[in-house]
């Protein structure tokens, strides 16, 4: 057993883990942190994207141990108190989702995406959605979530 | 057309694109999938799975698993043996028996569960799993369905003492007396064959599992990734051979089912076992691997189509010979409904024959519109056939497409075609697209040597289909004490907004506020019975059944009211929750107070005045099914040095009758056409010869990203259904059903330069290269 | 589909994972978005895995002695985003956007890509292509060794069980130099079925140097030196890059495999050649 001491939504823990359990797991196991969803385990699906170090990565593909030391957001640390992130309200807003199991890893890259790429085109955007796979909603109205996500927070800057 | 469509006069929130209630507990990751669901003490499961597709189990010994670190059970079929009842879904019927859980002598395909183990977490039921000693002498597997029935020498179900790998073979059945004369003296006849690859439904996230057995009270507590929480617990309850209430199945947040989690399969009752063995807590989740090998594969079907055309472009005759793999357990085998050939045409001669084969592959279940076959098949025949006889395929089509003005028509199955708009879907998708204007786009595109095609897919969809077991839906809806409002429904949403959807009927039924109103369903201890959520069956059953029990509820309402006001039950309206008397406002009462009444001071009612703030119907259509229909179009681009297919437009004029919400109706289309797109362009489950799976990760089996899906634009004509109060149509499978053959036919046309004619999915780069290489141009 | 049990070092210097590589069935884990899945379907087991992202000396991008160096450890998406990389080794600017998906490229590294040597990957062409040379270091020291010798299987390479990738040299092309990657995916983000990058310098209307590489054509990347005879030398105006497409891969016997055949490879992948070549003289021209 690793000791990993990481800094999760804001908040330091402490957690036991095997060197081979998965961060995504530890998340959900360790941390009670069920928001972050596994749909493939093999990195493909990006439905458990989360941010470490600011930076959005697959937390299937990162062992827990590895994640000694770092800053970790999860789709839970995204909303400010009861004020739901711009993005997050734009997937509400666009019906960006259906049954919503791949929602909190679209979230989470879509929120990344718009920080480098703050006013983005539409194939812009389907390329930087494309490492998220949805099975329920064609995609349309997550396109266009990422489109009014983008303008409200070009007008919150 | 106008007088058909209702205006939401008096309806404040049907009609509109209101949020959705599920939302923001998902945007904020505060869903409560099977997974996410912590049950103290619970013990995790794996199963060892087959990774040969047929063969003879020579030895089986798990006695070092059974010693692994944390492990708590390990179970073969001996150990399940007699153990179970009656194991049927009752949709299915009593004879298609869901096979024991674990393999008893032999493997029947690659994935065939053998052995569970049940430890502390999955990480060590993984270890377990590897000190399992099997061997097994390996049989030649049946693959290839299109010959699976003339092998006698190796027959699927030999261990059952069958004699073929034939499940069901229905030889032709003409449905019109003069069926040869009309082939026989028409001016054309096209023979197609249409051959549909093997794709799947691939929720996001997987078949799940947890089940308690409580072994003081005898019960059974299932939480699971389900579309029917009802079938789930009436299953278990024949399996386990206990009352149905001492079984309780819930379901929070299902992360999309498509036709997989509708039925109960082996796993689900080998951890529903392993619970009761364990007296305790017992959770599976479905891992990627083991859902696109194990979970119910879908399509995988073929028919040959022949169309009889007379000189004047009238249809005279269709027949089909249709061939279906079921692979080795299917769930559901989808039978072909013969009466949807002719679809929204005007055939009036039919005939078909059918046949269903076992091999050794993952058995099949109902995916999203599992008699798109049926449209598939037709609408690709008749693009071949307009191609043939040197005809665009829209002249052919709307030659022969029904139009509302001329129903009720009868067609040749004897189905009453009613309340649809094929042809006026068919003018209006061409009108988006400006057809004459995109056919001489094109005609430019090829000078240039473009390969720019357009396809047409028309459909009608038997929305709330007419399987006995799934003819009624029931609902509760009550005022509680604080004068909000509950509606228990017997649905399982996973992914059709229906919280949404029923809260915004049961709103404007009643006449109070949509935030008001609660939707609560998958429960099976509080909600009315409900066969599933499936078969684009909720807008019109569980519609129908919220607004007759809110309608039901309200009279109980102005009865009280009434009372209060002393006034007639008859002058009075409802509105912002608050009921008071047409023409003098100020005279009301809210719905607080009536719900005070009732709930404290019963005892200042009448005798004939009921005090109870709760109605429960059971609600049936008049007729079934209710109809909806579509037309898709789409323009294909075939890039000259890949030979990638990339689709310009996408456009589908639909007809699902009144809208509850637009928002969704538009999401439930785009997600489907996202599947038939993925089906034909990306997604293909393939087996090699000794029917090993190959497409076993998501790096392989492919499903599109956005960076793949069109824009699609969407039309909408509201015809208004009959079968329901609210003239609601289904509309969840169409997407699906229509894009198929759509695609298909646009890769087709773009390829007509080269003579060719496609019939056969799928169609990635490499197979419209093949084709291209074949017709001696690339 | 979980890893099963392992042990885990973390070491902070280039001698501590040498050292720790040297017990056990021991492996690199360098930004692991390939050995991971590999590990979760339990198609790769190991007793220990030597995490090499707490070594600072190996991230980070330098010009060295007329290279692009690239420290193994760094990670994909800061190459591709280093104005350095962009500069001196355009052609490896242009092939990093390609590799999977963004969220993949925060944690992947530039030498664990290289290292895998996936046949259909991009950035082992693209050493290929720009001459690179592989810095591999072992118990008994530091070697050298040039992309041409390092490749020499499927995810088989030159780098042996006890040593480890610190750098990758990608040596700058001059002035006139022009580069292109064309690739045909199954979808966006995946592996290519095939695909192919070019380079050309061209001085004074000639072609100076070019290099031709092809991937997803055979069990590694393939460098196509009759096509490039057919460049270098050759005034620009006379070449006719139809038949230098051809001759890239008129001696290729790529694979049939789940997406595309042999033939449909070797087709395609001419087309891309050229497609290529087109683009990188283009940019050239303008260079």
């Amino acid at each position: 057993m690793h000791e990993v001491a990481l800094t999760v939504n804001g908040t330091n823990m402490r957690i036991e883990v095997e060197p081979r359990m998965t961060l995504a797991d530890a998340l959900r196991d360790r941390c009670d942190l069920t928001g972050t969803h596994l749909a493939c385990e093999h990195g493909v699906c990006g439905s458990c994207t989360i941010s470490v170090d600011g930076r959005a990565v697959r937390s299937c593909l990162m062992f827990a141990v590895q994640a000694d030391g770092a800053d970790v957001m999860t789709i839970e640390g995204l909303a400010n108190g009861e004020e739901l992130h711009p993005v997050q309200k734009a997937f509400q807003a666009e019906h960006g989702l259906q049954c919503g199991f791949c929602t909190p890893g679209f979230v989470m890259s879509v929120t990344k995406f718009l920080e480098t790429t703050p006013d983005p085109t539409d194939d812009q955007i389907r390329d930087g959605i494309s490492g998220n796979l949805c099975r329920c909603t064609g995609y349309q109205g997550i396109v266009r979530a990422v489109k009014r996500a983008a303008a409200e927070l070009n007008g919150q800057s | 057309m106008s007088n058909r469509i209702i205006s939401p006069v008096g309806a404040r929130f049907v009609g509109q694109s209101v949020q959705r209630k599920e939302d923001r507990r998902l945007v904020t990751g505060h869903g409560q999938y099977v997974d996410d669901i912590k049950v103290p003490g619970a013990l995790h499961a794996a199963f060892l799975r087959s990774d040969v597709a047929r063969g003879r189990i020579t030895k089986l010994d798990v006695s070092a698993a059974r010693e692994a670190p944390g492990v708590h059970g390990v179970y073969t079929w001996q150990d399940f043996h007699e153990q179970f009842g009656e194991a049927y879904h009752v949709m299915m019927g009593e004879a298609l028996v869901v096979p024991p859980p674990l393999a008893i002598m032999d493997v029947r395909h690659v994935g065939d569960p053998i052995a569970l183990v049940v430890a502390d977490d999955r990480y060590l039921a993984e270890d377990a799993l590897e000190l399992i000693e099997l061997e097994l002498e390996v049989d030649q597997a049946v693959v290839d369905y299109r010959t699976a029935a003339d092998d006698s020498d190796n027959v699927v179900h030999a261990g059952w003492g069958l004699p073929s790998n034939v499940m069901v073979a229905m030889p032709f059945m003409p449905l019109a007396p003069d069926l040869d004369e009309a082939f026989a003296s028409a001016a054309h006849v096209v023979e197609t064959l249409v051959d549909q690859n093997r794709y799947n439904c691939v929720p996001m996230e997987g078949r799940g599992i947890v089940a308690t057995w409580n072994q003081g009270r005898g019960e059974m507590d299932i939480i699971a990734s389900t579309q029917s929480v009802h079938e789930t617990r009436n299953f278990f309850a024949r399996y386990l051979d206990i009352p149905e209430g001492n079984i309780r199945v819930t379901a929070r947040d299902v992360g999309g089912g498509f036709g997989q989690k509708m039925f109960v399969f082996r796993e689900e009752c080998a951890i529903v076992l392993a619970a009761r063995a364990v007296r305790g807590t017992v959770k599976w989740i479905e891992d990627r691997r083991e859902n696109l090998i194990a979970s119910g594969h879908s399509r995988n079907e073929s028919g040959t189509v022949r169309v009889a055309v007379a000189d004047d472009l009238t249809i005279t005759a269709m027949s089909v010979d249709h061939v279906a793999d079921v692979g080795a357990y299917p769930p559901c085998p989808a039978v072909l409904d013969p009466t949807l050939l002719t679809g929204p045409y005007r055939i009036p001669r039919m005939g078909f024959s059918m046949s269903m084969v076992w091999t050794n592959t993952m058995g099949k279940v109902a995916y999203r519109g599992p008699w798109m076959f049926e449209t598939t098949a037709r609408e690709i025949a008749i693009d071949a056939t307009a191609r043939a006889i040197g005809v665009d395929p829209v002249e052919l089509r709307r030659k022969n497409l029904l139009s509302f003005d001329e129903l009720p028509y009868t067609s040749a199955a004897q189905r009453e075609m009613v309340e649809i708009t094929p042809l006026e879907t068919l003018d209006q998708a061409l009108e988006m697209l400006d057809y004459e204007g995109f056919r001489r786009e094109q005609e430019a595109a090829r000078a240039e040597g473009r390969l720019l095609g357009v396809g047409v897919s028309v459909y009608v969809e038997p929305t709330s289909m007419d399987a006995p077991s799934l003819h009624t839906e029931g609902a509760t809806v009550r005022v509680e004490a604080s004068g909000k409002v509950v509606a228990y429904l017997g649905t399982t949403s996973h992914g059709q907004s229906i919280e949404t959807t029923m809260a915004q009927i049961v709103a404007d039924t009643l006449g109070v506020a949509y935030d008001d109103v609660i939707v609560v369903q998958a429960d099976t201890q509080s909600t009315p019975y409900g066969p599933g959520t499936g078969g684009s069956r909720t807008a019109v059953l569980a519609g129908g059944a919220a607004q007759r029990a809110t309608e039901s509820l309200r009279e109980k309402v102005v009865a009280i009211a009434a009372h209060m006001l002393e006034a007639s039950g008859d002058d009075l309206e409802i509105a912002d929750s608050t009921i008071s008397v047409k023409g003098t406002p100020s005279k009301s009462v809210t719905l607080f107070e009536v719900a005070k009444l009732a709930y404290r001071q019963a005892h200042t009612l009448p005798a004939d005045v009921d005090s109870s703030l709760e109605a429960t119907v059971r609600f049936r259509p008049t007729r079934f099914p209710t109809w909806s229909n579509a037309t898709h179009i789409c323009v294909v681009e075939i890039d000259r040095v890949t030979w990638r297919p990339t689709i310009l437009r996408y456009i589908v004029s639909e007809d699902c009758g009144r809208m509850i919400n637009p928002m969704v109706v538009e999401g439930q289309i785009f997600g489907g056409v996202a599947q038939g797109i993925g089906g034909v362009l990306y997604e293909n489950f393939v087996y090699d010869n000794e029917g090993t799976p190959l497409t076993t990760t998501f790096m392989d089996y492919l499903l599109p990203t956005a960076a793949e899906m069109p824009h699609i634009e969407i039309g909408h004509l509201e015809t208004v259904s009959t079968t329901n109060p609210g003239g609601f149509k289904g509309l969840g499978e169409g997407g699906a059903i229509g894009s198929h053959a759509c695609v298909t036919n646009a890769v087709s046309d773009a390829l007509a330069p080269f003579g060719i004619v496609v019939t056969k999915t799928p169609l990635g780069p490499n197979d419209i290269f093949e084709l291209v290489r074949a017709a001696g141009h690339a | 589909m979980k890893p099963a049990p392992f042990e885990y070092s973390a070491p902070t210097t280039v001698a501590e994972a040498i050292e720790a590589l040297s017990h056990d069935d021991a492996k690199v884990l360098a930004g692991g978005q390939s050995l991971i899945p590999l590990m979760a379907m339990r198609l790769s087991r190991f007793d220990r895995l030597v995490d090499l992202r707490r070594i600072p000396e190996l991230s980070g991008c330098t010009r060295v002695n007329g290279t692009v160096r690239i420290g193994a450890m760094t990670r994909q998406a800061d190459a591709e985003h280093d104005p350095i990389v962009a500069e001196g080794a355009p052609l490896l600017a242009k092939a990093l956007p390609n590799v999977g998906h963004y969220q993949i490229r925060n944690q992947g590294t530039v030498g664990g890509s290289i290292v895998h040597a996936d046949p259909s990957a991009e950035l082992p062409t693209a050493a290929l292509a720009l001459d690179a040379t592989i810095e591999i270091a072992g118990a008994s020291g530091v070697r050298r060794v040039p992309a041409s010798e390092f490749f020499l299987g499927t995810m088989e390479t030159a780098v042996g069980d006890h040593e480890i990738v610190t750098a990758i040299e990608f040596p700058v092309w001059g002035p006139g130099s022009g580069f292109a990657v064309e690739e045909m995916a199954r979808r966006h983000g995946d592996f290519a079925v095939v695909g192919a990058m070019c380079g050309v310098r061209i001085e004074g209307g000639t072609v100076a140097q070019s290099a031709i590489a092809m991937f997803g054509v055979g069990s590694v990347p393939v460098r196509c030196g009759a096509a490039e005879s057919m460049l270098t030398g050759s005034t620009v105006d006379g070449l006719d890059l139809g038949a230098v497409a051809q001759a890239a891969v008129a001696d290729l016997d790529p694979p049939d495999d789940l997406h595309a055949s042999g033939a449909y490879r070797r087709a395609v992948g001419a087309a891309l050649v050229e497609r290529a070549l087109r683009a990188a003289i283009e940019e050239a021209g303008h260079a």
